[in-house]
């Protein structure tokens, strides 16, 4: 091939590649697919990171996206993070018509400026810098242009092409390139079935994805995070605001943790290890004492987060803490650390991905993970896990927060992988003991005993130092069905030794059953109605998923009004099936006075797609048994 | 006598030891405390807060403005933590800002009996450029345990003198005590405005007090030197000064258009200034005043003489037409589709018309003056209304702040029409939300001004039509058609407005818990003159209960409330519906073959007094058939505290009407 050949071969490429990117501004060209089911659409997507050396990262980052409504003008994304350690090189961003026609040019100065902290915390070196743009009609297209130079290679940017529920991708485009002397790991996740192709050159690795449609969110089904296309992508060698490393599996990661980030912050004054030691001088078990010591935490911290420079993953040092009262989940869960050993207990500082839908670390995928601390602590018989940024939750409970996953458990002889505490739907109980006595105009007394555990017990514990106002809202939302209702008395009992947590209440409330003439209707669970039916989907998509089970056991007595005798009760029901079971029996103990019993449990799981709508189907028996009525009529 | 006497003095002096406000005379009884006995559910209370605002002058600035603030706060639990953090936001404005000095901070503890004091170290103080206006300082105490007492203090000292902050008197806490002071030299005149349910009495009083200037000259004749020399400017001060005790808490209610409304606070607002040897320069004191700097503003009344940028446009449009109410309609949507709203309220032009009718993006006013303009440009009388917005509270008292929007008003010889042309589906007296508070401000000629009652007059319709079939199974199936007027129009317009259809049904499903739709249908989506129709076709499983061999429906099904909205025990301020509303649920049932009615529920009239609302429930029976009409009225925007129980109790049985049964049986 001569070189005049390739030159106009190159030339019709050129050619071509501009028609494409010039239609990548015309809304007419989405696919139709693209549009179902997405607010946004993501035209094209580079990112073109530079790993020059361990301490020198660039990012190139270009994002062509069509707004299709009003919805979507949150994923326009045009915004960067930045700090002391993160410099923007170059920012832009242009606004296209449907017709993609240029209508707006915004430069780095005309971009808001503002501090990224959030509600949370108390202060933060990170500061964002973001495009504010009202759309004149839509849709509308957005190319955003953004370089970034970095020192910090500890965190490299996956290939994520979907980053929301309702956006879908036309083209996304990731290329890294790295010197000789890295090595680059990459995990894929969930690419089955999407178009997404891979080149692996000596320095280089890309990745590439083509017309993705957009998923849209679903009662219980997996997070995005698990169902999203992904490619995690670590260097071997990195460095973290300074601090430098080389890593190859979690043993050593855990080390340099150890190593470099901790070690040197277990400095407690010698007047706290002495006040340590003889808080627990009277107790001989390594548990009491732990327990003794995590009540100590509780009472003398609380979570105020502070994240600078290091710091963001350095805990402040023990002493600091000592003195200030206050710390971040770092601080505080390393504070506990020291005073643990003090006392002569081993401890492990133990990182996490917190939050409600139980996301593990990717254990085979040696990296800077996760988003909270928790302890560790190792014992003969299983582990005790402790949450030490809040003051209320008992020793021991982790609850729904840091539950059930996959966490890194940092030794000073290295990191492992563990799993935490699972809430099974046997824990997870309910019991419901009540009585209430109807009268012959309808009204009734009612009196009722709830113990939670578990799971159950972590949606109530919030409850104790309740204001008496609140607490009275509380109750007439959660029995919302009943009208008119009055709390008479009102007794909770948080016992955090037994991780148990009672409600007494007695409320009177007028017209609960429904008339019709000489007849009553009595809507014979009082007490516990399943209220929402999981939504109904025309076309379901993604799996089925119960992150957890639970288990409500019932038993209430009811006095009858005196004027009216039964003329009909609802027969018991039992329901059995893989997604749990619910059984209901009403048994008549003299001719005014009636026992219901009912039990529901819910099993955790994971199940396909198809099994969703008998999922819901049992929901809707459920619900419908539960506004079983009793007929009376007037003697 | 005199052993009383001295008992007397006694108590006397131990009530003053008990109470020593001088910053950190934080005193073990105080530590001691586990609740505050006028509110045992606060989780903390102000013991004491003193705040001094007063004018300083220097000889090379000029005068400039200084807050100093002392805080006394005890922490009674957990719930109270958020008390030891504290932000306090500085203005910085075009090389002028606000600056903070004399920081100092304890925390104190007992412990074992002793008062352990912890001092607020730099290193626990962060400063953060907030955003382009605002520099945040961010405090939070050491070592907060359940009843520490805080304490801090600062000054505040700002140029921008025309710009007093709020006194605050009343917070989502108690506050035991609280004194507050103000004071201006005579060269500027203040307003107060007092605001709340707390009676606040400042006492009033004068001062002298003199400026000495110093000069320095420099003797060019007589072989040099320099002559050092000085004057006195003596003046006189107003002092207003609060001592005021036992500050119950603000708590939030449902239902409340904005509880600042009735936060208990006064507001100084410059009105003029008189310097020796200058004008007096008008502020505002009057809502004449107030209307005259608005109006005055090159950002408000000169942005309505523009016309140049849109005439050939307006020109263009309006040529054929000459009736004004067309001519108006015309400009209103020719407004509404070349103009966004950025979302950015104000009565000042922030980039001007001109540039927001180019760029197709504005604020309030950009657009709502800029419809004003183009009325009169049309030779109509158009207005600009100066409203507040529900967030920004009610203008009691004539201030510049008080108001932070503005709308259009034409006169007709018919009537007159209030218009915003900042929301796609608002229609003329049919306003959003947010401008939807009490009264207006009209800006007439010659920078006049009157009042104009924003609320509608003409009731939001909703009239709700079903028709269904009750199978023998409990089962329905029918249509459904809804008819909706002004605001229950816009409502529903801006919630379907560009959603998916099949996610809106979806969603309308889900609500209903297995209501299945087909055939659904909107009319008039973009014809806002008209009523909005929804209408499609339902199913629904389970609506009634078979028991025996009779069944037993509401006949509302999934329409009837179930819900009261109104739980609180007691209620200390108004309710607010936002506008005034009329609804008409007309029902058929055709009954199942073979059953008929063994019992219907009785026809209820329910009234609310003084005519601010009724129910009605109307039933009849055929014999394969049963007609229901229900009727909710609510005419009034707002219903005072005063009526809460009445309203409580009229919702209550409402919802027992609704929901009483009618019994059929099987005839075979």
């Amino acid at each position: 091939m001569n070189i005049k050949n390739t030159f106009s071969i190159l030339l019709l490429f050129l050619s071509l590649a501009v028609f494409s990117q010039d239609s990548l501004y015309l809304t007419s060209t989405i696919p139709e697919d693209l549009k179902k089911n997405a607010n946004t659409v993501i035209r094209l997507h580079d990112i073109d990171i530079s790993l020059n050396s361990s301490s020198d990262m660039s990012i190139k980052e270009r994002r062509i996206v069509t707004v299709l409504n009003k919805e979507g003008n949150d994923n326009v994304d045009a915004y960067v993070h930045y700090d002391n350690n993160v410099k923007i090189v170059a920012l832009e961003a242009l606004v296209f018509n449907k017709f993609g026609a240029l209508i707006k040019k915004v430069r780095k100065k005309d971009f808001r400026d503002v501090s990224a902290v959030d509600g949370g915390t108390l202060y933060s070196d990170s500061r964002v810098k973001y495009l504010e743009y009202t759309p004149i009609s839509y849709p509308y297209t957005i190319e955003f242009n953004c370089e970034i130079n970095t020192e910090n290679t500890a965190f490299i940017e996956s290939f994520s092409p979907i980053d929301d529920y309702f956006v879908s991708v036309e083209n996304s485009n990731y290329n890294i390139n790295f010197p000789s002397d890295i090595v680059i790991r990459t995990k894929e996740k969930n690419l089955n079935g999407a178009t997404i192709t891979k080149e692996e050159l000596p320095n280089k690795i890309g990745y590439t994805a083509k017309n993705l449609i957009a998923i849209k969110p679903e009662e219980y089904s997996p997070s995005l995070i698990d169902v999203a296309p992904r490619v995690l992508v670590s260097s071997n060698k990195f460095t973290l605001e300074g601090v430098q490393t080389e890593v190859t599996d979690w043993a050593d990661f855990g080390k340099w943790m150890y190593n470099d980030l901790l070690k040197d912050t277990y400095d407690l004054p010698a007047s706290t290890i002495a006040h340590i030691q003889n808080l627990v001088k009277d107790e001989t078990d390594d548990i009491a004492k732990a327990k003794k010591i995590y009540e100590y935490v509780q009472d003398k911290t609380r979570y105020i987060s502070v994240q600078v420079g290091i710091g963001g993953w350095k805990p402040f040092n023990a002493s600091e803490v000592d003195k200030l009262g206050y710390g971040d989940c770092k601080a505080l869960t390393n504070y506990t650390l020291s005073l643990l050993k003090a006392a002569g207990i081993k401890s492990n500082y133990t990182v996490v991905y917190a939050g409600s839908s139980q996301r593990s670390l990717e254990t085979d995928f040696t990296a800077m993970q996760g988003n909270h601390v928790i302890l560790n602590i190792p014992t003969e018989k299983d582990t005790i896990w402790l949450e030490c940024t809040n003051q209320q939750i008992p020793f021991g409970f982790i609850g729904d927060f840091t539950d059930d996953r996959d966490v890194l458990v940092v030794t000073p002889e290295g990191g492992k992988i563990e799993h935490t505490k699972k809430y099974t739907a046997n824990e997870n109980v309910q019991y419901i003991k009540g009585r209430y006595t109807v009268s012959n105009e309808g009204n009734i007394e009612v009196k009722v005993s709830e113990t939670s555990k578990g799971i159950q017990y972590d949606n109530k514990f919030f409850l104790d130092g309740k204001t008496e106002r609140d607490l009275d809202t509380y109750y007439k939302k959660r029995w919302r069905y009943i009208n008119g209702m009055s709390i008479t008395d009102l007794h909770i009992t948080n016992d955090k030794s037994a991780v148990e947590f009672i409600e007494d209440i007695s409320f009177k409330a007028t017209n609960y059953t429904k008339k019709a003439g000489n007849r009553m209707l009595l809507s014979i669970n009082a007490l516990n109605r399943n209220l929402s039916i999981p939504d109904h989907y025309k076309d379901r998509k993604l799996p089925l998923k119960i992150n957890r089970g639970f288990k409500d056991i019932d038993e209430v007595e009811v006095r009858l009004p005196q004027d009216y005798k039964v003329e009909f009760l609802p027969k018991g029901v039992a329901i059995e099936n893989k997604f749990g079971s619910y059984k209901t029996e009403l048994i008549t103990k003299d001719d005014k006075t009636l026992v219901y019993k009912r039990e529901f449990k819910v099993n955790e799981g994971d199940f396909p797609k198809e099994d969703y709508e008998a999922f819901r189907d049992f929901y809707k028996e459920v619900s419908k048994h539960d506004n079983a009525k009793v007929a009376l009529i007037k003697t | 006598m005199r052993i009383l006497a001295i008992l007397l003095s006694l108590s006397f002096s131990l009530t003053i030891s008990a109470q020593d406000y001088g910053f950190g005379k934080v005193s073990k009884e105080e530590l001691q405390e586990k609740f505050n006995p006028l509110d045992s559910s606060a989780n903390a209370t102000y013991l004491y807060k003193n705040r001094r605002t007063y004018f300083v002058y220097r000889q090379e600035e000029g005068f400039s403005l200084v807050t100093d603030v002392q805080e006394r706060i005890k922490i009674y639990n957990q719930e109270g933590f958020d008390k030891a953090t504290k932000a306090i936001l500085l203005y910085d404005y075009a090389g002028d800002s606000e600056k903070i000095s004399g920081f100092k901070a304890y925390t104190y503890n007992l412990i074992d009996g002793k008062v352990e004091e912890d001092k607020l170290k730099n290193d626990g103080i962060f400063k953060t450029k907030y955003n382009e206006y605002y520099e945040q300082t961010k405090f939070t105490m050491p070592n907060i345990k359940e009843g520490s007492v805080i304490e801090y203090k600062y000054s505040i000292e700002s140029p921008f003198y025309w710009n007093v902050d709020e006194f605050v008197f009343q917070h989502d806490i108690p506050v035991k005590k609280l004194e507050a002071y103000f004071e201006a030299p005579e060269y500027f005149n203040f307003k107060s405005n007092t605001k709340g349910f707390l009676s606040v009495v400042p006492k009033n009083e004068t001062k002298n007090d003199k400026i000495t200037f110093n000069y320095k000259e420099r003797n060019t004749s007589m072989g040099g030197g320099t002559t050092f020399s000085s004057s006195d400017l003596d003046f006189v001060k107003y002092v207003s000064s609060y001592d005021l005790s036992n500050i119950p808490a603000l708590k939030e209610e449902p239902y409340v258009n904005n509880i600042d409304n009735y936060r208990s606070a006064v507001k100084y607002e410059l009105s003029y200034t008189k310097f020796p040897q200058a004008p007096l320069k008008y502020f505002s004191t009057t809502w004449e005043d107030v209307v005259k700097t608005i109006y005055e503003s090159p950002n408000f009344g000169g942005e309505l003489d523009k016309t140049g940028y849109y005439d050939d446009e307006v020109d263009a449009l309006i040529a054929s037409v000459s009736d004004p109410l067309s001519r108006t309609g015309l400009i209103f949507n020719f407004v509404k589709s070349q103009v966004k709203w950025n979302g950015y309220n104000g009565k000042y032009t922030n980039d001007g018309v001109r540039k927001a009718f180019k760029d197709h993006v504005g604020n309030v006013a950009e657009i709502n003056l800029m419809l004003t303009s183009m009325l009169r440009y049309a030779g109509l009388n158009a207005y600009p209304v100066l409203v507040s917005t529900r967030d920004n509270g009610i203008p009691l008292f004539p201030t510049r702040d008080g108001y932070n929007y503005v709308i259009t008003y034409v006169k007709f010889p018919q009537g007159g029409m209030l218009l915003d042309a900042t929301n796609k589906f608002s229609m003329p007296n049919v306003l959003p939300f947010r401008a939807l508070n009490w009264q207006g401000r009209i800006i007439t000629e010659h920078g006049n001004s009157e009042l104009i009652d924003l609320y509608p007059k003409i009731d939001s319709k909703d009239q709700i039509t079903m028709m269904v079939d009750l199978h023998e199974n409990g089962d329905i199936e029918g249509g459904f058609r809804s008819i909706k007027t002004n605001h229950d129009a816009m409502l529903f317009r801006q919630r379907y407005d560009d959603v998916d259809q099949a996610d809106f049904l979806e969603k309308l499903e889900n609500k209903y818990d297995g209501l299945e739709v087909s055939e659904f249908k909107v009319v008039n989506t973009d014809e806002l003159s008209k009523p909005i129709m929804e209408s499609y076709k339902l199913f629904e499983e389970s609506q009634a209960d078979i028991i025996g061999n009779k069944i037993y429906f509401s006949p509302l099904f999934h329409l009837k409330t179930t819900v009261n909205p109104f739980k609180l025990e007691k209620r200390e301020f108004p309710v607010d519906f936002g506008y005034p509303s009329s609804s008409v649920y007309r029902v058929s049932v055709n009954l199942p073959e073979g059953y008929q009615v063994e019992t219907l529920p009785e026809p209820k009239i329910i009234a609310l007094p003084d005519d601010l609302g009724s129910f009605k429930y109307i039933i009849a029976s055929q014999k394969t058939s049963i007609q229901l009409t229900v009727e909710y009225k609510i005419n009034q925007a707002i219903i005072l505290p005063f009526y809460y129980e009445t309203l409580k109790e009229y919702f209550k049985q409402l919802i027992e009407k609704e929901n009483e049964q009618i019994v059929l049986t099987k005839t075979l």
